[in-house]
């Protein structure tokens, strides 16, 4: 009996029941209810709930497979860039997070896109921001589910299809029945999977290679460029520093992280979810990157690095554990899919639904939002089908896009009183020209060697500015919701 | 445009300051040292700037976030009324 299958087919039966159990509460909910239950679980989520929705949403595929994996290919230069995503969660709820609480209950927001609707007051930029959202999350939900299958076949010996077919089903089962109220008790059972699943391999990994000495001495007469905080220059300071602010100030901007500040219950359970989820980021970073390049020094031939963090599972701790630690590595995809299919399926079914048909009935939103949601879901399974190979490049295109695309008009948007429509339009569409012809054609408008994110991003701030301020203010009912007294 | 503001828009402000400063000097701190302290094993062997760089540096400013995230973020009503006790569920 292959026990890694057991129990992770025992993982799998608990997800699908949290889907049927929130599906039973949320049909209980009245109609007029429905949206808020649906999409912010009736906003009373406490601090460990919320902290693990941010730190899990925010920590992809890119955190449990591409981690160890790119540490596995460069060496701890890589450990050093992926300690820069630490401080996600503080990132997010702290700039953003008390104001998006009190305006979200103002104007009874309970999507991404209630926030931009209220602030700007445009039909034009749903629309632009429903397109690129829905543009950027679906490539970055396929390249999950990629990497789940990938992960699922190698450690069970099951086929990319039918691994893709388990990883990713139940996910479209707790999603597509709870909503946000089955996700966020998925996500609470996940974080302890991946936390544990995390502990495992990097003890099993430091055993097995017979300590931090020795695997550093192989290293070196491997090469020596892997104990270079540079990779031998390969990434210099600024390239560093721009990931930094990609996965650092600019992470305001992610659409999907936003679901934590607008489901919090207060600000104790704010405060909760700033420093748990660094407590867990530092975890599963920390000790999945050191894994990876520990890895590298007991097996140095992989022909594809990503695929390090399974090769462990499989040979450095007993089945039995191996099936927590493949549990631990799909919750924390599964996260991520579930917190981006909430985001998109609002995108759609609630904020544009309303924008081109207002008088749509709270029946045909419902209606909408699980049929949405089981469709993006589909489409991105469907582009998991394609199997790209080098996931972490599309994850950072992919979130390179959204900061781009929201950074100026949601964080000038909540402290600027003169930003308005006209300036988050423009920013919005200069930001995705520069990055377009950054990621194409003229690749040297990188500056500095600098992620092509870091100049679409500053400049798209530039022109929020000077564009809001050559255009009329916003009115005083927009000013009064966001900073007035009541 | 006159109104009067909303005494926790002050607070949702300094917010944002302590957690850009915070995150400011976690970076100056990591990629300072990081690229200074040199590769000479130091901790159970590892190479001088992981053991600072990667380990020690993330680990304290995470504790060091704790005591900040309780001490400087007040507890502040997210309703109208002033009567939220901010009670957790």
């Amino acid at each position: 009996m292959n026990w890694a299958i057991v129990s992770f087919l025992a993982y799998t039966g608990i997800l699908i029941a949290i889907g049927v159990w929130s599906y039973r509460i949320v049909e209980k909910v009245p109609i007029t209810k429905y949206e808020n239950e649906f999409y912010a679980a009736g906003r009373g989520l406490g601090g460990v709930v919320v902290a693990l929705i941010i730190a899990g949403g925010l920590a992809s595929a890119g955190t449990f497979i591409a981690g160890p994996g790119m540490t596995y290919a460069y060496g701890y230069s890589w450990v050093l860039i992926n300690n820069f995503q630490i401080f996600m969660n503080l990132l997010l709820l702290a700039p953003i997070g008390i104001i998006v609480g009190i305006v979200a209950r103002r104007v009874n927001a309970v999507t991404y896109l209630d926030i931009f609707r209220a602030r700007y007051q445009s039909k034009a930029i749903i629309v632009i921001l429903t397109i690129f959202v829905t543009v950027f999350l679906l490539p970055y939900m396929a390249t999950q589910f990629v990497g789940a299958a990938r992960v699922i076949a190698r450690m069970t010996g099951m086929g990319y299809l039918t691994s893709l077919a388990l990883g990713s089903l139940v996910v479209l089962v707790y999603c597509v029945l709870g909503g946000m109220r089955g996700t966020s008790l998925a996500t609470l059972i996940q974080g302890i999977v991946i936390t544990v699943g995390c502990i495992v391999l990097f003890v099993g990994t430091v055993v097995y290679a017979g300590g931090f000495q020795r695997s550093t001495e192989i290293l070196a007469a491997q090469d020596t460029n892997f104990l270079s905080p540079t990779m031998g220059g390969a990434f210099p300071p600024m390239f560093a520093f721009s990931l930094a602010c990609l996965t650092g100030y600019f992470i305001v901007g992610m659409p999907h992280a936003m679901l934590g500040a607008l489901t919090y219950k207060n600000t104790r359970a704010l405060k909760r979810g700033i420093w748990m989820g660094a407590i867990l980021v530092l975890l599963w970073t920390l000790l999945l990157c050191m894994a990876g390049v520990i890895g590298r020094s007991l097996v140095p031939d992989l022909a594809v690095p990503d695929e390090i963090a399974p090769w462990l599972a499989m040979h450095v701790v007993p089945e039995a554990l191996g099936g927590i630690v493949l549990a631990g590595i799909v919750a924390g995809i599964q996260t991520t899919v579930a917190a981006m299919a909430i985001i998109i399926t609002s995108s759609i079914a609630s904020n544009l639904l309303r924008e081109l048909k207002p008088d749509v009935s709270a029946e045909k939103v419902k209606f909408a939002s699980r049929l949405t949601m089981g469709a993006c879901l589909a489409i991105a399974i469907g582009f998991a089908l394609l199997q790209p190979r080098l996931i972490q490049w599309i994850i950072f295109f992919s979130i390179g896009g959204l900061v781009t695309a929201t950074f100026g008009p949601i964080l000038l948007g909540l402290f600027w009183k003169r930003g308005n429509q006209w300036g988050a339009i423009a920013s919005i569409c200069w930001g995705m020209v520069v990055y377009g012809l950054a990621n194409t054609i003229v690749p040297q408008m990188s500056l500095w060697g600098t992620h092509p994110s870091f100049v679409a991003v500053i400049s798209s701030v530039i022109v929020y500015v000077l564009v809001s301020s050559a255009t009329p203010p916003p009115s005083e009912e927009i000013a009064r919701t966001f900073w007035g007294k009541r | 445009m006159k109104f009067d503001e909303d005494p926790r828009m002050r607070v949702s402000r300094k917010i944002l300051a302590l957690a850009w400063l915070f995150f400011s000097l976690y970076l100056a701190a990591i990629m300072g040292l990081s690229f200074t302290v040199g590769t000479e094993p130091y901790l159970w062997g590892l190479p001088r700037w992981v053991a600072i760089g990667n380990i020690i540096v993330p680990v304290v400013f995470v504790l060091l976030l704790i005591f900040v995230a309780e001490r400087f973020i007040p507890d502040v009503p997210m309703t109208e009324d002033t009567g939220d006790t901010e009670e957790e569920r």
